[in-house]
């Protein structure tokens, strides 16, 4: 380009003003970096899942809604929830369900779906593993 | 007085709009990339700050040659400066498209949002750097053509309308086939569809007709049929959102016996990046 040689004009106030607003952001984004370092602590991952939804029933099927929620420090992958119900002590139906990433504070939901209702036998959902990223 | 002061607005406004068109450009591939959402998500502060640091001294050496100011930066300090802008640039826009996608909402945690933003923003501050390399064409090219008789318009109209397909296509072949589409489209809601198809419009429309870049007087005046800004800014989405259906059909990630709310949700989704490349396509002609 012909202008690229030439002398650049002085800063307009435009330009500094846009200059203003961009350090402004920047700014923000290292500071907040830097405010989550150092509030960054060596927890590890706590994994609580609940039940907080009533069981569904809809076209003969029963839907047990779950949430998980990493109440730790340290993000985790591939959660694995499983869920197990038991009618007089044997396993008739289960299921599992993967959640590919939770970092700390993040929710999930999901549910499990049976055919028969979970409420006539003992139903348990937990989380069964992770990994670490 | 006031003229002046309004006038350096106005090419503040423009440099702006050109590095963030160049940022679009450039950035709007990797946004599709779930796998740099998860790097971002899972991240350490030390790297983000180590990944903002060596950003910053790319684009630095980025603004002494290339830029996204009509004057390039001549001094190291207007460099340092225009670094600091780039990347503000950079972040914003990818911001502004995380939030569109719902990859960053009200309870994203900080620490993911900031991953995300950083490492997404990076490939869009890279562009914003490279903004004039990318599409300064050669000014006056098209002086000659401008005489516009009725099949002269017909072949601007059929040049600019390969050319958006064009663009489009090269950018959706490379979205197309990956699992990020379907992966939006589960979380995506009406509302956020009609921003996506507004903010495609105004992408676009910023690429092509307001930043700037190359023959674009020429392009404000009339030569084809649709060459209005507004109405080939739309008829040229049209025809983004259609390579993208058919970039989809193709990988079969459609398929015929789909509902249309599908079909609907994923060529929106692919349509933002496919118009992007269609942009640039009718830049580059």
């Amino acid at each position: 380009m012909s202008h690229s040689s030439q002398e650049r004009p002085t800063r307009s106030i435009a330009e500094w003003t846009t200059f203003g607003i961009a350090s402004t952001i920047l700014g923000a984004i290292a500071g907040l970096v830097i405010y989550a370092w150092a509030t960054e602590q060596d927890r590890p991952p706590v994994l609580t899942l609940e039940r907080r939804e009533q069981i569904r029933e809809a076209q003969g099927q029963y839907y047990v809604p779950f949430t998980v929620e990493n109440t730790g420090g340290e993000t985790v992958e591939s959660v694995q929830v499983v869920a197990e119900l038991r009618v007089n002590g044997q396993v008739e139906e289960s299921g599992d369900q993967q959640i590919d990433f939770l970092s700390d504070g993040e929710t999930e939901e999901g549910a499990f779906v049976f055919r028969r209702d979970p409420r006539r036998g003992e139903l348990t959902v937990r989380v069964a593993s992770y990994k670490l990223p | 007085m006031k003229k002046g002061l309004a006038k350096q607005w106005r090419t503040e406004l423009h440099d702006l709009l050109r590095g963030a068109s160049g940022g679009f450009l450039f950035g709007v591939p990797l946004l599709y990339t779930m796998e740099v959402w998860w790097i971002g998500s899972s991240v350490g502060p030390v790297r983000m700050l180590l990944a903002l640091v060596l950003t910053f001294a790319i684009i630095f050496f980025l603004n002494q040659t290339a830029g996204f100011r009509r004057d390039s930066a001549v001094h190291t300090t207007d460099a340092l400066i225009d670094s600091v802008e780039a990347i503000a640039i950079g972040i914003v826009c990818a911001g502004f498209i995380l939030i569109l996608l719902q990859e960053i909402t009200l309870q994203t945690p900080l620490h993911e949002a900031l991953g995300k933003l950083i490492y997404e923003g990076m490939p869009f501050s890279l562009g914003v750097a490279l903004a004039n390399q990318f599409l300064r064409g050669d000014e006056g090219r098209f002086d000659q053509q401008s005489n516009s008789s009725r099949s002269k318009q017909l072949s601007a109209t059929l040049s600019d309308i390969s050319a958006t397909l064009i663009g489009a296509t090269i950018i959706a072949f490379n979205i197309a086939p990956t699992d990020e589409i379907p992966m939006l489209a589960a979380a995506v809601s009406g509302l956020s569809l009609l921003s996506m198809m507004i903010a495609s419009l105004l992408i676009s429309y910023c690429i092509v007709f307001a930043s700037g870049f190359t023959n674009y007087q020429q392009r404000q005046q009339q030569r084809g049929i649709f060459q209005r800004p507004l109405s080939e800014t739309i008829a040229s989405y049209l025809v983004s959102l259609i390579a993208a259906m058919v970039m989809l059909l193709f990988f079969q990630k459609l398929e015929f016996g789909d509902p249309w709310q599908v079909w609907l949700n994923y060529s929106i989704l692919l349509g933002l990046p496919a118009t992007v490349g269609g942009a640039a396509g009718r830049l580059a002609i």
